[in-house]
């Protein structure tokens, strides 16, 4: 054996010692956290998928074993229903108006201009407060002798809303005609400044070349919008409207803020969530309230998948 | 900003091409990450300023900058007007909480008494429990979120693909679908009495996607020569981890501490499952249950009071750490 190919062997030996101490690191540091990932999410989904199929008692567990029929039970209550197309309308309407609110704030904020530090710290200030916080402000300001009626009344427009049906003491979050549009104007108010904040971090990814060539082409400012900046923005959208969807489909904290855990006025309220929490807190029935969970989590899948098709497509080239 | 360990002319490059392309949530995560591997990505505030497109003549630009003052400050009004407005109203009576005062009439701080000594649970107490679980909250996700976030960025190890994936599908699933089994399972092993119920929201809590991913995103930018200089030196794994990735860290761990803080003192859902006896209540959750059953429902000026109350301290946190709110979300991007 010769010197050479003896210090081979070794070398690799060695490598695969330290490749063996690499990975046991790397078990080691991420095992806590894997494991809190691995029983509190993955083993979470698939123990409501167990409970799912039973009757089920949450000290003993298994009762009656039922297959399918509590998917079935949900899907034919008339509440069930009513809480899917309250959540659906949320979402439909307060994603793209917050995404828009968003997206002109992000445009606006992104120009030369002096304070735009500020303005996009102000944009941003009624995320930061909780739920809980802005919930109750909001009934203060909307409930019959609040601020936003007296405003308008001082303003003189409340032959306006008599038009449209609304009297000067009109309880906007107390009237179920008016109590979810009421929650999404309360969310797409706190949550413009983050989603500003999406659009500008993907703003800065157009290369400012595009633009320099649009304004030698002699395009003006909403052509530039229009044909460079929006569509360019693509993978912005996607990301906005993803994050707004799982969001949007998970309403709770305002609706049980506002309408207690009832969902009031009259199931205006009454949200998918709030229907799987009353379903497992007040009914005690968890098995339906765990069907209903994984019906919101096949909606949420499916509205992602929809979404990634939706924006996929060619990527608009910056040619 | 974020982007701070020198020189970042290595690995920044890398960052974007190692995040798994595949799946729904994590080509979300990749397109707020995208392009500018995560945390580096530069809000105009701090990035290199860009030249104004003056393609339309002076007057023109002026009218234009006018019009967006306008839209601008207008909808600053809108954020601040509501806050205002409860401040207000914490100073008001009863009766001149519904009446359109902008300097209240008697001016009286009744409320502020009110809310300090009336409240079952007290104030104070709530403060404390808040405090204690935003704190261990926060402090489980620096350390387990480092822990995962530099073993996924730098560590080679059979899995890890998959099981970053299976942390990043996390951001998919539903809360609401995790609670019955984690509520059944926390009931079973006796997590449902006292300060064990805190507890259990801590443990829920303990580590978020989020956190692995922006911490992740960040030790991905940091050059790969720093490591290899502590190796030679002969430091081991842990060692390097600690000593020379940690601390060059700090702004990506400064963000995940804002973030995790402040989603804790605010956060409404695991409380309210979770947390049975009333002195164990948080602040989101008093403030809530105070309104609905706790018999002062329209008894305004004490609500507006506790409200000022459970938002100051982020409001602090805010004022000091804006940039890390701002780029934090920017580049975690999970909280909607």
């Amino acid at each position: 054996m010769t010197a050479a190919s003896a210090r081979r062997p070794t070398k690799a030996a060695s490598t695969r010692v330290g490749e063996r101490q690499e990975a046991l690191a790397g078990y080691a540091l991420i095992a806590v956290p894997m494991l809190l990932f691995l029983v509190l999410n993955i083993g979470s989904i698939l123990y409501a998928a167990f409970i799912s199929l039973w009757k089920w008692n949450i000290r003993t567990g298994p009762v009656t074993f039922l297959g399918l029929n509590n998917y079935v039970n949900a899907l034919t209550d008339s509440i069930f229903q009513a809480a899917v197309t309250n959540t659906v309308y949320y979402t439909v309407i307060w994603v793209p108006l917050t995404m828009a609110l968003g997206l002109f704030l992000a445009v606006i904020v992104n120009q030369k201009i002096r304070g735009r530090t500020f303005f996009r710290g102000a944009f941003y200030f009624p995320a930061i407060a909780s739920s809980a916080a802005i919930s109750t402000i909001w009934i203060f300001i909307m409930n019959p002798f609040g601020l936003f009626n007296q405003v308008r009344g001082i303003l003189g427009i409340n032959p306006l809303f008599a038009l449209i049906g609304f009297g000067p003491n009109q309880d906007w979050l107390g009237d179920y005609h008016t109590a979810m549009n009421g929650i999404i104007i309360l969310n797409a108010w706190t949550t413009s400044g983050t989603f500003m904040i999406f659009y500008l971090a993907a703003l800065q990814a157009i290369p400012h070349e595009v633009y320099e060539a649009a304004a030698i082409d002699g395009a003006g400012a909403w052509d530039t919008f229009r044909r460079i900046t929006f569509p360019l923005l693509r993978p912005g959208h996607f990301f906005v409207a993803t994050v707004g969807v799982i969001g949007g489909l998970q309403l709770f904290d305002q609706a049980v803020q506002i309408g207690n855990v009832d969902g009031a006025p009259a199931n205006s309220l009454m949200t998918l969530v709030l229907y799987l929490y009353n379903a497992a807190f007040k009914r005690l029935q968890y098995g339906s309230a765990a069907a209903a969970g994984v019906l919101l989590f096949l909606i949420i899948f499916a509205a992602t998948l929809i979404q990634r098709r939706l924006f996929e497509g060619r990527e608009p080239t910056t040619a | 900003m974020l982007s701070a360990p020198p020189p970042p002319e290595r690995g920044a490059s890398t960052a974007d091409r190692s995040v798994p392309g595949t799946g729904a949530t994590s080509s979300a995560v990749v397109a707020a990450g995208g392009g500018d591997a995560g945390l580096a990505a530069v809000l105009p505030a701090t990035g290199p300023q860009r030249a104004e497109v003056t393609v339309v003549g002076d007057k023109t630009r002026a009218w234009r900058i006018r019009i967006a003052y306008f839209f601008l400050i207008a909808y600053a009004l809108l954020m601040f007007v509501p806050f205002a407005w409860t401040v207000v109203t914490s100073f008001k009576t009863l009766e001149d909480s519904v009446r359109l005062t902008i300097i209240p009439q008697p001016f009286t701080t009744a409320a502020w008494d009110y809310a300090f000594n009336n409240l079952q649970p007290n104030i104070v107490q709530m403060f404390v429990n808040s405090f204690a679980i935003a704190i261990a909250v926060t402090i489980t996700n620096v350390v387990l979120g480092s822990f995962a976030g530099y073993a996924f960025a730098r560590l080679r190890f059979p899995g890890r693909g998959i099981l970053f994936l299976i942390v990043l599908a996390t951001l998919m699933i539903p809360d609401q679908l995790r609670m019955i089994p984690i509520y059944s399972i926390f009931n079973a092993i006796g997590f449902n009495k006292g300060v064990l119920q805190m507890v259990s929201i801590v443990i829920v809590l303990a580590i978020s996607a989020s956190s692995v991913f922006l911490l992740r995103q960040y030790f991905l930018t940091i050059p790969k020569d720093l490591e290899e200089a502590a190796r030679i030196d002969g430091a081991g794994h842990w060692t390097t981890f600690t000593r020379v990735m940690l601390p060059l860290a700090s702004p990506a761990i400064a963000a995940v501490t804002i973030l995790q803080f402040q989603g804790t003192w605010n956060g409404f859902f695991w409380p309210f499952v979770l947390i049975r006896d009333q002195s164990l209540w948080t602040l989101p959750l008093g403030l809530t249950q105070f309104r609905l059953v706790g018999g002062f429902g329209t008894n305004w000026p004490p609500l507006m009071a506790t409200v000022v109350l459970a938002t100051v301290p982020i409001l602090i946190l805010y004022l000091f750490f804006q940039r890390y709110f701002v780029e934090g979300i920017a580049a975690s991007g999970v909280k909607g």
